[in-house]
């Protein structure tokens, strides 16, 4: 066994548990919580190089540690330098462009990053006193969101669906919508992902242009991913080391920064898959008993400043469509915009498949966004609030036993569902149609049109995939030449 | 267990929803069956009435009668709706009013004068969401139309289009041609001479010599306002029994619909009772194993 490091504080692994390991250390030297340890050595010729995380300090100056890293190979005795601090990340301007796996080497092959600054991914939410409290609507240009879930500026955004309703080209959408206009800096983590899905993003990312300026988005960008592939001490790391990078755009350049997580579930499930061998007991649904607190944690500090401001979509994922399920209820505490995608709207074919019932804005409130956007939104959300009521009647008995009020509710109801469509720039190849930019005024005016009646003639297939209400006219009168 | 409970509570409105539509299909099938009897009948009375008015009119050709000639000015129309009471009964109500409205647009067209009488409640209260306005609305009309009532409104149908207050008469109400089909039609009943057109197929008929006593003309007199009265209640009688053949086609439908959600949500019910069972006993396991 040879060990290449001479560093001061050295222990001995005695112990590893799939991805967690014990080190001994001599009492007087134990290593602080949250401390990064390293295993840097060779055996039987092959090299290991793990970094771990203290957990637990277990008693008689052994430590209980998570692998960062995969720790196949490991075997007890091995040296362990104890980093004397926390894992620390680079930040800085030179991170922008750049791709980084969770401890902050960069991934993407074009060599060291040029920066001294290093920050400690563990760190403390900013302050009660240091927090903003401004409430301004972030436009999106998609209807569905702009109308019933308007996002805060420097707020924070989840998605929430399950298995392939489209999560992930939701999210990507937003940053080709929003990174395209945005000023600012934008700091994306993969968090247990498909490798692919960031691997088409970081090329997408290159190719799209910011505004008419001839910069690539990708300038403004930096990316961490800790992928499925990755051990659970990494998927469990990789956002707080994207949120490090994040606060210092924030703290440090007082730009507005963009946080786009992907998928923030993932950091909860690697919480709970490391928690049993930690020797914790599972609590509700086998998650960890830590659950709250690890999530508070990573939440609180990401939010808006006195300084600047992070505003930040996140991705969740509810498992097996059940939205009570611990994880995602935690999750949904702590959002000011909570938008959730629903398995039988995807299946009619509407995307983006946005409950309109079930999802909600805190600042859907005519106070922040008018009293005539508020009312509009309200009346849409009766109308397929009685549509839904309705609907096993509909089922058993027909639409033609419902009184004549009810059936004008259903006729509209089934039209504004599909006028919740709207096709989507990274979609261009499944839908044939270019991306639709709605400003927010021609959103609340269509929708304000639809629930008074003005376009009921046109038939129900007009209102799919178009912007403003304008252009399903024109679409009823291309299907009415093409029928004819 | 939320989601479980929620499922229960559906699970009953849609059994309760079954049992109201089992019952109405059993009423329906036991009225249907009356109904039809007499649609039967009043149908052989009615068509040899018609066609005998309509070989009296082939054969005298000087012959008259004031409820026969067709007027050139159509200033004064009327259309009669017959629509259901009740509702249960499918597309019945939807297809008749369909014919009405359209009927209804031509009218406005046309800017000539008419008035609009429904029977049923039903038609009364699409109508009146339609902003029609209604001049005679009768809600007296069940399952069994009786002749007297159906005759009271034939004379004053007659009276008024003799004294030419009315110009023409439509209605719209459902046709029944045979226990598998009915047809929502808008019939012209006067003048009553445009109805003949109907029976051409009787050639023969024609050639038939008759003796009038004691007058063509006194015959005549009684025999066409008998023959719009017979027409008139005829559509009385083929709405009746057609309303009973939808509902009891609607009923079966809605049943059947009813059983297959039972069905379906009773399913989910397991589903959901036994993923908790399930849920709740993997982590009392997984509890008790990381106390061990």
């Amino acid at each position: 066994m040879a060990t290449t490091d001479t560093a001061t504080n050295v222990g001995h692994v005695t112990q590893v548990i799939g991805s967690t390991f014990d080190v001994e250390f001599s009492e007087e030297t134990l290593p602080e919580i949250y401390n990064a340890v390293k295993i840097d050595s060779e055996i039987k010729g092959v090299h290991i190089k793990v970094t771990g995380e203290v957990q637990q300090h277990l008693g008689g100056g052994r430590v209980r540690c998570v692998a960062l890293g995969s720790t196949d190979g490991m075997v007890r005795g091995m040296d362990v330098v104890d980093t004397g601090q926390p894992l620390a990340v680079p930040v800085g301007k030179a991170t922008l462009g750049r791709v980084f796996n969770l401890l902050g080497d960069p991934i993407d092959g074009r060599g060291p990053v040029d920066t001294d600054e290093y920050w400690p991914i563990h760190r403390q939410p900013p302050k009660l006193e240091d927090l903003s409290a401004k409430a301004e609507v972030f436009e999106t240009g998609i209807k569905v969101v702009d109308l019933l879930t308007p996002f805060v500026r420097g707020g924070k955004a989840g998605l929430f669906g399950g298995a392939g309703l489209g999560k992930t080209v939701i999210l990507t959408e937003l940053i080709a919508r929003i990174a395209r206009e945005h000023g600012g800096y934008s700091v994306f983590a993969g968090v247990g992902e498909r490798t692919r899905e960031g691997n088409d993003l970081w090329l997408e990312m290159q190719e799209a242009q910011i505004g008419d300026t001839g910069r690539s988005v990708i300038d403004q960008t930096c990316m961490v991913f800790g992928q499925m592939n990755e051990p659970p001490g990494a998927r469990l790391r990789v956002a707080l080391s994207a949120l490090t990078m994040a606060e210092w755009f924030r703290d440090t350049t007082g730009a507005d920064t963009l946080l786009f997580v992907d998928n923030i579930f993932r950091f909860s499930q690697a919480g709970s898959e490391v928690s049993a061998l930690l020797g914790r007991m599972p609590s509700a649904v086998g998650y960890q008993p830590t659950l709250g607190t690890e999530l508070g944690e990573l939440q609180e500090r990401i939010t808006s400043t006195k300084k600047g401001a992070i505003t930040s979509v996140q991705a969740v994922y509810v498992p097996a469509d059940d939205p009570t399920d611990p994880a995602p209820a935690t999750a949904f505490s702590h959002l000011d915009a909570f938008i959730y995608l629903e398995r039988k709207i995807s299946e009619k074919g509407i995307y983006p498949a946005i409950d309109p019932l079930a999802s909600s804005s805190r600042i859907l409130d005519p106070q922040y966004v008018g009293e005539r956007h508020y009312a509009v939104a309200r009346r849409v959300q009766q109308i397929l609030q009685r549509y839904r009521e309705l609907q096993d009647i509909i089922a058993i008995l027909g639409v033609d036993e419902l009184s004549e009020d009810d059936k004008m509710v259903v006729h509209r109801a089934r039209r504004i569902e599909r006028f919740l469509s709207q096709p989507f720039y990274v979609a261009e190849v499944f839908t044939a149609k270019p991306g639709n930019f709605t400003s927010l005024e021609d959103t609340i005016r269509s929708f304000e049109e639809l629930c008074d009646g003005k376009w009921d003639h046109l038939p129900e297939s007009a209102f799919m995939y178009v912007g403003a209400v304008e252009e399903a006219e024109d679409q009823a009168k291309a299907m009415e030449a093409a029928a004819g | 267990m939320a989601k479980a409970r929620a499922i229960v509570k559906r699970l009953k409105a849609v059994k309760n929803i079954r049992k109201i539509t089992r019952t109405m299909e059993l009423i329906a099938t036991a009225r249907f069956k009356k109904a039809m009897d007499r649609a039967t009948e009043a149908a052989a009375y009615t068509k040899k009435m018609t066609e005998i008015v309509a070989d009296l009119s082939r054969v005298s050709l000087k012959f008259s009668h004031p409820l026969l000639e067709n007027r050139e000015k159509n200033e004064n129309s009327v259309l009669l709706v017959l629509t259901s009471n009740r509702g249960l009964c499918g597309g019945y109500n939807a297809s008749v009013l369909r014919e009405a409205m359209v009927r209804l647009r031509e009218l406005k067209v046309d800017e000539s004068k008419y008035a609009v009488e429904v029977s049923g409640k039903r038609g009364i209260a699409f109508l009146k969401f339609q902003k029609v306005t209604m001049d005679r609305q009768y809600t007296h009309f069940e399952d069994k139309p009786s002749f007297e009532e159906v005759e009271e409104i034939a004379e004053r149908y007659i009276d008024d289009y003799v004294k030419g207050r009315i110009d023409r008469l439509d209605v719209a109400y459902t046709q029944f041609e045979s226990v598998s089909r009915q047809t929502a039609v808008l019939e012209t009943l006067l003048p009553l001479g445009s109805l003949t057109g109907g029976d051409e197929t009787e050639e023969d008929a024609s050639n038939i010599d008759y003796e009038f006593l004691p007058s063509a003309q006194e015959i005549l007199e009684e025999i066409v306002p008998a023959s719009f009265k017979a027409q008139l209640f005829k559509c009385f009688l083929d709405a009746a029994v057609s309303e009973q053949i939808a509902r009891m086609v609607a009923m079966k439908g809605a049943t059947e619909n009813a059983d297959d959600m039972t069905r379906s949500l009773t399913q989910q019910y397991n589903r959901a009772r036994q993923t908790q069972i399930t849920s709740e006993l993997s982590e009392i396991i997984g509890g008790a194993a990381a106390l061990e």
